[in-house]
């Protein structure tokens, strides 16, 4: 029967119904597995119990009432995977029209009912970090999302815990987007830099007329005017005072030397560089002055400043002392991410523990959430994988993902059409030969502006 | 004065103006002896239906100059009455249109300035344009308010066409065509998710963030004047036509009514009136049933669409696979479902009103009767078209039933409503009768349409949505001896402004318009085929590149400078 | 800030070049465990390498006067085949000036892709390392793109490149949408789609009447198109039919043996819906990548990775492509992918050489280790399609290729960066 997947989906609408705004939180109790705990090695012939949500015990021979129990023999367990750089679950993606938009939100464009959303539990991924595209030089802020598929309301799918975030993004795309295609800045990386140092600059300034306006409030009899409202320099204002975290779209060592001068100029350190193509030849400021660098395992010569780039870079990040991760950027990637981190292996030979951190608490460092997720531990959210193999292995196929606790793919029990939203329209359904949605430039360039290249290229 | 007080006044409903005016008819001769010799009317012995639940039997109705003088079984005619026999007919309050683009042209885009910073455009450039009125948009005597009105409806809400921010509304009756016709202008702020072309904002994310911008800085703006008005020496407030014509919308005067054309974008409205506060009405609802909890909390006023999907599932003979049956059913029960969410939003309460927007006249009375087999009831389709419409607009007071002391509005039909053999025999607007023919089967309605030759000739301008935003241009169209010829606009791939091209194989026939062009795009030759409905001055339609998409395409005919 | 960094300094020098360019001459590999592909596995075992043939295969081989290479706990294998990418073709997917794969017009068959080849893009010593050794290079855009070329990745010319295939590759006309954007209706579709095929049927016949009329030997005006075109009508070069949609697959098998030509499907996105009708037509099919979404939402989310799998089990003879260019590298990883989701390690490795030898029509001088094959092959820490899996060694005709590229330089140049943070 077809029919079973709405049936979940309908029951997990029913669970939330009675308290709106409260996601749905699971106890289970995982036996006898090897739980690669990420942060306190790898146990075998460990129990894991998940009680509402939270991982409650870490040990061997636990039980549990009522609770439902899966005997993971011969398993292993990871903890969620994340992505620190996605698109997924988005209906837009690059407001492409103004060198700076911080103002807009990604928040307000979440689709739940993406199959990607599915397709990336399937492959172990329990946190996307939903992003703005890489059009502008400081674009939108961004959304960390759990992935609680099978809910109609996007909000579900917010991870309320997590800070706020922001892409920024260098080098070519925004040079194309504003400085070549609407003849305004930037248009060179010197561009790129001084739209940003202005953005910062006239911030302070908004910060300081603000200020001054709710001081004068507090005099007696004074009749201040208001400044007006300005989201954009507003959201700088909240970067400068550390309340948001940069994630830089970026690839040359020199556009990323460069963000790191701004940055350390206006006392910002929440700032983590991600594709950071050519991170490895900064590695050590990276190091020094950064929450890191979110990576590809292998992508290069897509376009000209990822020419000279390595498949090491995760590698020499990681020995470097550099916060790594390995994001996807793609609703192909993301179900494969242990894949992704398992090609360090291949390149840079980093050990098993070194190359899993890459997809989880390395993540979870730079999205401010590595509290709560990105390792097994006592305490933290029940986010996890069962693989039937170790998961870096090419052979290891996910069985089940687990968010808060709650089961949201079983490989065994799903149907194979998982779609929430089905429409009355269809009826020959679209077919995907290239993937092409779900990157940095989607929407940018697709219509009328080098369609034809960008559509069935890599165009991150 | 205090400024808010004034806003109020602005902001408040003229109905009360027109009344008195209206009651001092001046006589005087018509030599083309097409005027009435009475407005005096009663049709009797009619099943009356005066609201939804409440018929009267072998009733008779009264109405003297528009207003509704008597409805009942006793009624004293006075002499001079245009008595009308109501045997065998049903009588029912006009309907009542929560929202309608009926005879609404989309003004056309102002010129960019020669250093035009795509970034920063003006707010007229931007879509952004709280200060336009409906009134100066729509052409009352348009035929597509003939239609509708030949429908039933009586009284529409006229919306704006337009960007983002579009305009303010209007609330108008299907009379005659010697009144202005307007009940009441500046009734609620047409806005909807839609971006601006190749300029900020563009999308979605841009127009939410920068609907929030416009609200907030005009409440700031509000505070700004209050305090200039009662201080000395401070800077004068800039004044901002935008704001200005925002001040109603934030003193909660007048509603943000919200384009919508599915739940998310429900609720990506909700999210905006939850940080913001406005009254909100919903525009054009669909899939309604995945929201339905959060519409009822906040409290939202719903215009549920005409429009109903096609059941794709039918006329499917071949036999299909297993895993084909399986698409094929979840299609069929999104159909369904579909087809619910009348009775849905009446199960749950929700006192809904019917939008004709985006509906076209063949499909109402079909598409509320598949809504009442799914689940609606008579009484609430009534409602939908009638009284909560009325309460929906505020004109309760004097329209949505038949009442004394209320517009003479209603559709008189030769069988119950809702039932198979029901035609339209009069409709009534605004005091004035108007006849339909009603024969059991009607002859073809339309040689308004698909006559070709002078309607497609002239200039158009056409805006197509994409995965980029809108994009758009101008059509120019030809018809010479040899057929018709025209040339396309188009912006330029390479981001320099505007490209041309022929249109090629344009064909216009029985109300359709197709044509093609080839567009070279990254060292690439794509041919790019149009396809659409015609219908007078308007084209919808989509664009089809080749493999890469089609997309929806509207254009409009510019009015021919040369007929002015 | 001190880096710990011993263990890494040690690695990295594995790559350390002893040689900067490719090596003829005589090598023994000995104590390895041989994956011959064919003839089963041979635990410490030996290939002796000769004039750039393998001269021997089996245990206690003498060295003679051949370079001896421990291999000594470790594997080899016959050198990977990619059926079709862009490898060569292009050097950086966005520069226009680079993109060497697609030719204006819509039937260009005449375009050869060996042509075009650049035996020195950074991306082949960067994909040969990996193991895979030979790739398809093919042509796209049109109708008719061009006609592919199976090269070696080694090599100064495409001559010394080209490893015996030529196909002309077919785009077969689609029926399917192809993105939620694509929104014509169901009569526009089906309209495109018999408006497509008419078109390819009419070149078709005009290629069959221009290759009669030349065996007529009549004089035809110069046409090179149909000259190239008849290549296909007569079967001296097959046909690389590239179809992806089920019902698509269906129309092509009908229309390849209307035609009565000799055809390889390639793609095949949508082989498992109909993979007992591919096997019956007998066709083989190249088709990947694995790694990639399913065709729709609808699909199981698995439905490109077990794809192979089930084609395979349904009989199809089936040989795996990245369809890639700079990444081609991650072929063994899509065919382990395949392996995992239904495959089978065995049926996989297939996939990757001796399948791809046979198709190609090549498998008696390809695609397993057997003496009198060329010496295309290479030395594995383990199995190839695991990514912890280190490739020691690269043999391609008997050249022993530098384990170098310039991802491996940069690794190299900047594990530790000196100066580091401070000069």
């Amino acid at each position: 029967m077809k029919k079973l997947n709405y049936i979940i989906a309908a029951f997990l609408v029913m669970v939330w119904m009675p308290s709106m705004g409260q996601t749905p939180k699971g106890s289970v109790l995982i036996k006898n597995a090897t739980v690669i705990t990420i942060t306190q090695g790898t146990l075998e012939d460990t129990d894991i119990l998940v009680e509402n949500g939270i991982i409650k015990k870490i040990g061997k021979g636990l039980t549990a009432n009522n609770v439902t129990t899966i005997d993971a023999k011969g398993k292993y367990v990871m903890p969620g995977i994340i992505d620190a750089h996605s698109h997924v679950a988005l209906d837009a993606v690059n407001e492409a029209t103004a060198p700076i938009t911080s103002e807009v939100q990604m928040a307000d464009v979440v689709d739940p009912y993406d199959i990607g959303l599915y397709r990336a539990l399937a492959g172990g991924v329990t946190i996307s970090h939903a992003m703005h595209g890489s059009a502008n030089a400081i674009g939108g802020q961004n959304i960390t999302l759990k992935h609680r598929y099978g809910t109609f309301n996007p909000e579900d799918l917010f991870m309320k815990e997590a800070p706020r975030t922001i892409k920024f993004a260098l080098g070519e795309n925004p040079t194309r987007v504003h400085g070549r295609g609407k003849n305004i800045q930037p248009r060179t990386r010197m561009g790129v830099e001084a739209v940003i140092r202005n953005g910062f600059n006239e911030a302070l300034q908004y910060k300081k007329a603000w200020e001054t306006y709710e001081s004068a409030l507090k005099q007696k009899g004074a009749t201040p005017i208001p400044p007006k409202n300005d989201a954009r320099l507003q959201t700088l204002v909240d970067i400068l005072d550390g309340k948001v975290i940069i994630h830089c779209h970026s690839y040359r060592a020199d556009e990323i030397y460069a963000l790191i001068n701004t940055c350390r100029d206006f006392g910002i350190t929440n700032i983590v560089f991600s594709h950071v193509n050519e991170g490895f030849k900064v590695a050590p400021e990276l190091a020094e002055y950064t929450m890191g660098a979110s990576v590809f395992a292998d992508w290069w010569a897509y376009k000209f400043e990822v020419y000279y780039s390595t498949a090491y870079n995760a590698a020499i990040l990681t020995e470097n002392g550099v916060i790594t991760s390995i994001n996807s950027d793609s609703g192909e990637l993301i179900r494969h991410l242990y894949h992704e981190a398992g090609k360090t292996q291949r390149y840079g030979q980093l050990s098993d523990e070194q190359a899993l951190a890459l997809i989880t608490i390395n993540p979870a460092k730079q999205l401010g959430i590595a509290d709560k997720v990105g390792s097994i531990e006592e305490g933290k959210q029940g986010d996890l994988v069962i693989f039937n193999d170790h998961p870096l292995s090419v052979y290891a196929i996910p069985q089940m993902t687990f968010v808060d606790g709650v089961k949201y793919f079983d490989l065994n029990e799903d149907q194979n059409d998982m779609r929430i939203r089905v429409s009355a329209n269809e009826m020959v359904e679209p077919i995907f030969l290239k993937e092409h949605d779900h990157n940095c430039m989607h929407g940018v360039d697709f219509f009328f502006t080098n369609f034809g290249r960008n559509l069935f290229e890599h165009s991150h | 004065m205090n400024i808010n007080t004034k806003i109020k006044l602005l902001g408040s409903f003229i109905v009360a103006v027109f009344f008195i005016a209206y009651s001092s008819v001046q006589a005087q001769s018509d030599p083309s002896g097409t005027k009435r010799v009475t407005s005096t009317y009663a049709i009797k012995n009619a099943t009356i239906t005066t609201s939804p639940g409440k018929t009267i039997t072998g009733a008779t109705i009264l109405f003297k100059d528009g207003l509704i003088q008597a409805v009942g079984t006793n009624i004293n005619l006075p002499a001079g009455t245009d008595v009308i026999d109501g045997d065998s007919l049903f009588i029912y309050p006009g309907f009542i249109d929560g929202a309608s683009s009926a005879g609404v042209t989309r003004p056309s885009e102002p010129e960019r300035p020669a250093n035009f910073d795509s970034s920063n455009p003006s707010d007229e450039l931007a879509g952004i344009t709280p200060w336009r009125n409906v009134i100066d948009q729509v052409d009352m005597n348009n035929n597509a308010i003939s239609d509708w009105r030949k429908a039933g409806f009586t009284v529409a809400h006229m919306i704006p066409d337009g960007g983002m921010i579009s305009g303010k509304s209007a609330i108008v009756v299907f009379g005659s065509s010697s009144s202005t016709n307007i009940l009441g202008q500046n009734t609620a702020l047409s806005t909807r998710f839609r971006g601006s072309r190749g300029m900020y904002p563009g999308t979605p994310l841009g127009v939410m963030a920068k609907f929030r911008d416009v609200y907030k800085n005009t409440e700031l703006s509000a505070k700004h004047q209050n305090i200039f008005a009662s201080n000395v020496g401070l800077n004068r407030p800039e004044i901002n036509k935008t704001y200005e014509a925002m001040y109603p919308v934030i003193n909660k005067n007048i509603p943000v009514i919200f384009e919508v054309s599915n739940d998310l974008e429900i609720r990506r409205a909700l999210r905006l009136q939850k940080e913001l506060g406005f009254n909100l009405m919903l525009l054009g609802v669909t899939e309604v049933d995945k929201v339905i909890s959060e519409i009822k909390a906040a409290n939202a006023t719903v215009l549920l669409a005409l429009t109903l999907p096609e059941d794709k599932s039918k006329n499917k003979s071949e036999k299909l696979n297993e895993e084909a049956q399986g698409r094929t059913d979840r299609v069929k029960e999104a159909y369904e479902t579909a087809l619910k969410q009348a009775g849905m939003l009446e199960e749950a309460g929700i006192k809904f009103g019917f939008t004709t927007s985006g509906a076209k006249t063949g499909d109402l009375m079909k598409n509320i009767k598949i809504m009442i087999d799914n689940g609606l009831s008579e009484d609430a389709a009534l409602a939908a078209l009638t009284i909560n419409n009325a309460q929906n607009l505020g004109i309760q007071k004097f329209a949505g039933t038949l009442e004394k002391g209320k517009l003479a509005n209603m559709v008189i039909t030769t069988a119950p409503l809702f039932t198979e053999d029901a035609q339209i025999k009069h409709v009534v607007a605004d005091g004035y009768v108007f006849d339909y023919e009603t024969k059991p089967k009607k002859a073809a309605n339309g040689n308004k349409n698909g006559n070709g030759a002078a309607g497609v000739s002239g200039t158009w301008e056409y805006v197509s949505d994409t995965p980029a935003g809108s994009s758009g241009g101008m059509m120019t169209i030809d018809n010479s001896a040899t057929g018709y010829e025209g040339t396309i606009t188009y912006d330029d791939p390479a981001g320099n402004g505007k490209a041309q091209a022929t249109m090629k194989n344009i064909t216009v026939k029985d109300g359709k318009m197709s044509f093609t062009f080839d567009v070279s795009a990254g060292g690439m030759e794509i041919s790019v085929s149009v396809n659409g409905d015609l219908t007078d001055d308007q084209f919808t339609g989509r664009m089809s590149l080749a493999e890469f998409g089609s997309f929806p395409l509207t254009a409009t005919k510019k009015p021919n400078q040369s007929n002015l | 800030m001190a880096l710990v960094l011993l263990p890494m300094i040690a690695q990295a020098q594995q790559f350390d070049g002893e040689f900067i360019k490719p090596r003829n001459g005589k090598f023994l590999l000995q104590n390895a465990t041989v994956v011959t592909v064919t003839k089963g596995n041979i635990q410490n075992g030996s290939v002796l390498i000769v004039n750039g043939k393998i001269e021997a295969v089996g245990t206690n081989i003498p060295a003679g006067d051949a370079e001896v290479i421990d291999c000594t706990g470790q594997f080899i294998y016959p050198g990977l085949f990619d059926g079709g990418g862009r490898l060569g073709l292009v050097e950086v997917n966005s520069v226009p000036e680079t993109q060497d794969f697609s030719e204006i017009g819509n039937v260009t068959p005449n375009m050869q892709a060996l042509v075009a080849v650049n035996p020195n893009s950074e991306a082949i010593p960067v994909t040969r390392v990996s193991g895979v050794t030979t790739t398809l290079a093919n042509p796209s855009g049109g109708i008719f793109p061009g006609t592919a070329a199976l090269i070696n990745l080694n090599g100064y010319t495409p001559d010394q490149m080209y490893a015996g295939f030529k196909g002309i590759i077919l785009n077969f006309p689609t029926s399917a949408r192809r993105s939620t954007w694509d929104r014509r209706s169901e009569e526009e579709v089906k309209k495109d789609a018999e408006r497509a095929q008419k078109n390819l049927n009419d070149i078709w016949e005009r290629a069959v009447k221009y290759q009669s009329m030349k065996a007529a030997k009549a004089e035809l005006d110069y046409y090179p198109e149909m000259e190239q075109l008849a290549k296909a009508v007569t079967g001296e070069l097959p046909l690389l039919v590239e179809v992806n949609a089920a019902s698509d697959i269906e129309v092509a098998i009908k229309w390849i043996q209307d035609k009565g030509v000799k055809a390889i499907l390639t793609g095949v996105a949508e082989g498992w819906r109909v993979a007992d009708k591919i096997a019956a037509s007998g066709l083989p099919v190249i088709t990947g990548p694995m790694l990639s979404i399913p065709t729709r939402q609808s699909d199981r989310y698995d439905a490109a990775y077990t794809n192979p799998g089930k084609m395979a089990k349904a009989g199809v003879k089936v040989v795996i492509r990245s369809n890639d260019a700079e990444n081609t590298r991650n072929l063994p990883f899509n065919a382990g992918f395949a392996a995992a989701y239904g495959m089978g390690k065995e049926e996989a490795l297939k996939a990757v050489t001796i399948n791809a030898a046979e198709v190609f029509g090549i498998a008696d001088r390809r695609g397993s280790i057997e003496a009198g094959k060329d010496a295309t092959l290479f030395v594995s820490s383990g199995d190839p399609f695991e990514t912890r899996t280190q490739i020691i060694h690269v043999f391609i005709d008997g050249y022993r290729v530098p384990m170098s590229n310039r991802h491996i330089k940069l690794y190299q140049e900047f594990l530790e960066r000196s100066p580091g943070l401070e000069k």
